[in-house]
Formats: structure tokens, C-alpha cells, sequence
């Protein structure tokens, strides 16, 4: 299926700063949100958001627009940058960066400017909220907040095999629910 | 093994959430090229990119385009965008620079010969175009001749007039065809090329009388054709003589073809 979006990547492929110009309007909007979301800080989502789209123009000519479609292509990246972030700064300390669930809870001050929280709202709007609630739990801990399943099985105190079990279901119901919306 | 334990082990990966040995294990899996394990990671982005684009668009800061667009213009002018890193990341990046400069370098290269390749066909393709060009307008020519002939002979107020080889080319052969109104065609044959400071000049006399009829130009083979305006009077013969090359008003040289009175 050839759409604008393969185009343009193609044509990034080829060197075209124009073609590129276009992408990053037509995608960033997009991107913005989930690395907000996911970073937290907007200082450090327009920092990840100016990586993923560099990324991107470097590493056009590996896009295969058989395998996914560009919006695919493009939030798994920024996904993936975004969560290397957010795990390097846990590393850096945990001392001056406030622990994930104390930042995400409600009522908070800090890194939840009106943009942020448009960015909750838009994901929960968007169809998680339509999985049960353990099954939503786990996914949001690992696509949202960058934990991995030992941590994620820590964090809800259950075995590992209940949190794969949960991750498999979750995704499941997640598509079927999206297929519907669609 | 049997898949089972990939079919757990995919969804969690496609969340990069999968961690320890089994992330190792399961990449080595589908390294493997599974297609069916690849298709859940696909499936997976997918509906994660339905998620984003049910959700509102947050348009980002607009420095990040501009920072992007500067870095990329950068680039493309061959300057490698070196940021202050840590300094345990400077050799990486001083050997990436390497490998940067070096693919640059043969690109360039490459570049540089293609281009001269590619001025060489441009060329050559526009000899082609010309040559093409000048024989197409060749035969445009000749076509509007041959209709013109056709409309002619249809009349029949059209005569065909043969011409005869006369003086220094007796071999030459030519036909007119002739209407009085309308003027005509002459067609040669076996007349020999002119030497360098002559040409073929052709002739309607009437009454004696010679009015010059425009140059015969010849082809390779000793071939010529030549359109005829109409005189508004009847001519009694056609010829050809040899003239000094651009023509002259009143026939100077040797006819070379000739019709009978």
C-alpha cells in the first residue's frame, strides 16, 4: 500500500530536505504527545522528539513500507527513544528525578503542564481504557513508563508468568478493541 | 522447543519489556527470520500507532524544527554536526566522524563519476535528438511533396513533362509535374553533384524568354526535388542549367536537363 507518508520517507531516503520538512509536520504532532507522556519533562520531549526525527532522516533507507505503516514505523521509534530516556535518567539517580509513580499520580506539580495532560487524556481516550484493568496496568507500566517485566512484576506483586500472561491478553484485546473502533 | 514459549515472549517484547536471558533468546529467535513471532511485533506497532492517531495532535515547540532542519542542511553540505559529548563518547565519535567522512568521501566519488557518465549520455542523447530531429523534418519535406504530386495529378489540367539530359550530363533524367495555375514539382535523377562553387538553377521560359525557378539542391544518390511556383502565363519548356553558387537572374552556364518544345 503506497501512502503519502512512504513517499516522503523515500524521498528522505534519497536526501530530499523538503520531503523531510513535510514529515516531521505531518508526524510530529503526533510523535509529540506519546514522548511527553512518556519523558514527562517538555524540555526533555523536545530534546527526545529532535532525536527520533534525526534518527529517522538518517535511517530512511531501512523503512520497508511492506512491513508496517509509517505511523508505525515512526512512534516505535520514538517510543523506543523516549524510554531509553526516561531509563537513563532513573539511572542517573533517583535522587533528583522524582520516582514515576509519584510524578503520574494525580494532583502533582511537577512536569504536568497543560500539554502533558492533554497527552493522559488523549491515550486514556484512545482505547486502553477499555481493557481491564490489570491487563491495561501492565502495558502502560512497559509502553508508558519504560519498565520491563521483572520490574513490572515487582511494582504489582505478581509472578513473572502472570505479568506475560496479562502483556499477551492485554495486547490482544487491545487490537480487537482498535479493530472495532475502526 | 516448541513455539509456545515465543508465543508468551513476543507480545512482552513487542513492549520492550522483555529483559535477562529471554530477551537474548528471544532475538536469536527471530534472527531466525520467525515469521510468525515478526508478525506479532508488526500487528503490535501498528496498534500502537491506532493509538496515537486516535489521540490529539500536540504540536511541539517550534524551535525543534528549526534545530532539525539546520542539522539536516548541515549535513547535506558535508559539515558532521559534532556535539559536546562526555569524553569517554569521543572516540566513538571521532571514529563514526571516520566512517562518516569516508562514505562522504567515496558518495562523492561516485558521484563525481556518474555525473561525468551521465554528461556523456546527456550529450550523445542530444546528438541523437538533433540528428533525429533534422531527419524527421527531412521526410516532412518530402511527404508534403509527394501529397502535393498527388493533389496535382488528380487535376487534369496537370501535365507530366520529361526532361532530358543535355551537354555535359547526358544520363540525367527528371520529370515535371506541371499546372498552369498552380504550379509544380520537378524531380531529378543521375545529375552529378555540382562542382564546389556552382549549383543547379532551374528555368521556365516562355516565349524565349528564361525566368529564373529557384536552386535544385541534390541528395547524395544525385537526386533532387524542388517545388515550382506558378508563372501566371503558359511555359513552353523547363531546364536546368549549371550556375555560379547562389543563382543568378539570367541562365550564364550549360543546360544540364531540358524539356522538349
Amino acid at each position: 500500500m503506497k501512502t503519502l507518508g512512504g513517499e516522503l520517507i523515500r524521498r528522505m531516503a534519497a536526501g530530499d530536505r523538503e520531503a523531510f520538512g513535510r514529515f516531521y509536520d505531518r508526524y510530529a504532532p503526533l510523535v509529540h504527545p506519546l514522548v511527553l507522556r512518556i519523558v514527562r519533562d517538555p524540555t526533555d520531549a523536545a530534546d527526545v522528539l529532535q532525536e527520533v526525527f534525526w534518527a529517522a532522516w538518517q535511517a530512511a533507507t531501512t523503512y520497508d513500507e511492506d512491513r508496517g505503516t509509517p505511523e508505525a514505523w515512526i512512534i516505535m521509534r520514538a517510543r523506543s527513544r523516549a524510554i531509553d530516556r526516561v531509563r537513563a535518567n532513573r539511572r542517573r539517580g533517583e535522587t533528583f528525578v522524582a520516582p514515576v509513580e509519584d510524578a503520574a499520580g494525580p494532583g502533582e506539580a511537577g512536569g504536568a503542564d497543560p500539554a502533558t495532560r492533554a497527552a493522559d487524556r488523549a491515550v486514556v481516550r484512545a482505547g486502553l481504557e477499555r481493557l481491564p484493568d490489570a491487563q491495561r496496568e501492565v502495558i502502560e507500566l512497559a509502553y508508558y513508563e519504560g519498565l520491563t517485566q521483572t520490574e513490572i512484576a515487582e511494582r504489582v506483586k505478581q509472578p513473572l508468568g502472570t505479568v506475560k500472561t496479562r502483556i499477551r491478553l492485554g495486547l490482544e484485546r487491545l487490537r480487537e478493541v482498535l479493530k472495532q473502533a475502526t | 522447543m516448541s513455539h509456545e514459549r515465543f508465543d508468551d515472549l513476543a507480545p512482552v517484547y513487542a513492549l520492550g519489556a522483555l529483559d535477562g536471558d529471554e530477551a537474548v533468546e528471544f532475538e536469536r529467535h527471530l534472527a531466525g527470520g520467525c515469521e510468525r513471532c515478526q508478525a506479532v511485533l508488526d500487528d503490535a506497532h501498528e496498534a500502537f500507532a491506532t493509538l496515537a492517531r486516535s489521540g490529539e495532535r500536540v504540536a511541539p515547540p517550534p524551535h525543534v524544527r528549526e534545530a532539525l532542519m539546520e542539522r539536516v542542511g548541515a549535513a547535506s553540505r558535508q559539515r558532521l554536526p559534532i556535539e559536546r559529548r562526555r569524553s569517554w563518547l569521543r572516540w566513538a565519535g571521532a571514529t563514526a566522524a571516520c566512517v562518516v567522512a569516508a562514505s562522504a568521501l567515496t558518495a562523492a566519488y561516485v558521484a563525481a563519476r556518474y555525473e561525468a557518465r551521465l554528461g556523456v549520455m546527456a550529450r550523445e542523447t542530444a546528438r541523437l535528438r538533433e540528428g533525429l530531429l533534422a531527419h524527421e523534418h527531412a521526410l516532412e519535406q518530402q511527404l508534403a511533396a509527394t501529397r502535393a504530386v498527388v493533389d496535382l495529378l488528380r487535376d487534369p489540367a496537370t501535365r507530366v513533362v520529361a526532361l532530358r539530359g543535355a551537354g555535359p550530363s547526358p544520363q540525367a533524367t527528371g520529370r515535371v509535374v506541371w499546372h498552369p495555375s498552380a504550379g509544380g514539382e520537378v524531380f531529378v535523377a543521375n545529375l552529378p553533384a555540382p562542382p564546389a562553387d556552382r549549383t543547379y538553377e532551374l528555368w521556365t521560359i516562355a516565349g524565349g524568354a528564361p525566368k529564373p525557378a529557384g536552386l535544385l539542391a541534390l541528395d547524395a544518390t544525385g537526386r533532387g526535388t524542388a517545388r515550382l511556383e506558378p508563372t501566371g502565363g503558359p511555359v513552353d519548356v523547363f531546364a536546368v542549367t549549371l550556375e555560379p553558387a547562389g543563382g543568378t537572374s539570367a541562365p550564364t552556364g550549360p543546360i544540364v536537363l531540358a524539356s522538349a518544345k
